[in-house]
C-alpha cells in the first residue's frame, strides 16, 4: 500500500491526479493493477 | 585507410556500474565512447546510445522506473524516433521497457535469487544493427547477473522482434518464450539482459559480446557517414 497526500480542489480532481501517478509511474500497467481509495483530511 | 571511430553515448544514471566497462569494451570493438550524464537534457554528437547495466536511482519502486524520468530520456526518445541505433543491457534494458521504447517488462527472476553465469544464446535475427555480424542460429556465450531479468512480453509481441533466446533448456531466469533479447518494431532499439560488454576478450571466457557491440558501432560507423560531418 502507498499513502499519499494529496492537495486537490476536490476528490475528483484528486483521484483524476492518482489515477496518472499510477499509469505514469506508480503501477506498471502491463503486470500490476490498482484500487485508489480516497480518504478526506481537513 | 583508417575506419572512423563512431562516437557511442554511453549514459551514466546514479547507480550504473557497467558504464565504464561498456565504454571499454566499445573502445575496444572501434568506438569513441562518450560518458553522458543523466542530468543533461542534450545527447552529445553521437551516433548510436548505449544504456549500461547497473542499479539506476536504487532500482526502487521497480527497476528502471524512476531512471525513466531521467531529463537525459527525453533526447535518448528522439534519438530513437530518428531511427538512430539504442541499445539497452540489463538495467538499461529494464529502462527502455519502463519508458515504453520496448515492449514489455522484466520481472523478478522466477527462483527468486540472483543469477550470475554465462549462458548460451541462440541468434534470432542477424538483420539488426545489433546482430549483424551474427549468423542466424549461432550459439553466442554471453553471461547473465542479474535478479530482475524475467522477461515477460505483451501477448501480441511477434516472433519478428525476438533477436536472441536462451538456448534449449539454459533460461537461467523464467523469461517467457526463451527471450533474452528484443528489438522494437522499427528494429532500431535493442534490449538483452545478457552482458556482451563482459564477453569481448576470449581471455576472460568469451569473446561473442564483441560481435552485437562489433555490429552496433558499425551501424554507429553508418550513420556518422550518412550525416553531414
Amino acid at each position: 500500500v502507498i499513502d499519499l497526500e494529496v492537495d486537490a480542489p476536490s476528490a475528483e480532481e484528486a483521484r483524476s491526479k492518482l489515477e496518472r501517478m499510477c499509469e505514469d509511474l506508480l503501477a506498471n500497467p502491463l503486470i500490476e493493477s490498482y484500487e485508489i481509495e480516497l480518504e478526506e483530511r481537513a | 585507410v583508417t575506419e572512423r571511430r563512431p562516437r557511442v553515448a554511453v549514459l551514466v544514471f546514479p547507480g550504473s556500474n557497467d558504464d565504464r566497462d561498456a565504454a571499454w569494451a566499445l573502445s575496444a570493438v572501434g568506438a569513441d565512447p562518450q560518458l553522458v550524464w543523466h542530468a543533461d537534457t542534450e545527447l552529445p554528437r553521437v551516433d548510436a546510445v548505449v544504456l549500461p547495466g547497473g542499479f539506476s536511482y536504487g532500482d526502487y519502486l521497480r527497476c528502471g522506473a524512476i531512471a525513466r524520468f531521467a531529463p537525459i530520456m527525453e533526447a535518448v526518445a528522439d534519438f530513437a524516433a530518428d531511427r538512430g541505433p539504442v541499445l539497452g543491457i540489463c538495467n538499461g534494458f529494464q529502462i527502455l521497457c519502463e519508458a515504453g521504447l520496448l515492449p514489455g517488462v522484466l520481472r523478478p527472476n522466477q527462483s527468486l535469487s540472483f543469477v550470475c553465469r554465462d549462458v548460451p544464446l541462440v541468434v534470432e535475427r542477424t538483420d539488426t544493427p545489433f546482430t549483424a555480424r551474427c549468423e542466424l542460429g549461432e550459439t553466442l556465450t554471453i553471461p547473465v547477473k542479474h535478479g530482475e531479468g524475467c522477461y515477460h512480453p505483451p501477448d501480441d509481441l511477434p516472433d519478428e522482434q525476438i533477436a536472441l533466446r536462451y538456448a534449449p533448456g539454459e533460461n537461467p531466469n523464467g523469461s517467457e518464450r526463451d527471450i533474452a533479447g528484443i528489438v522494437n518494431a522499427d528494429g532500431n532499439v535493442m534490449g538483452l539482459m545478457p552482458h556482451p560488454e563482459h564477453a569481448v576478450d576470449p581471455l576472460l571466457g568469451s569473446g561473442d559480446g564483441g560481435l552485437i557491440l562489433a555490429s552496433l558501432v558499425d551501424a554507429a560507423r553508418e550513420r556518422s557517414y550518412s550525416r553531414a560531418p
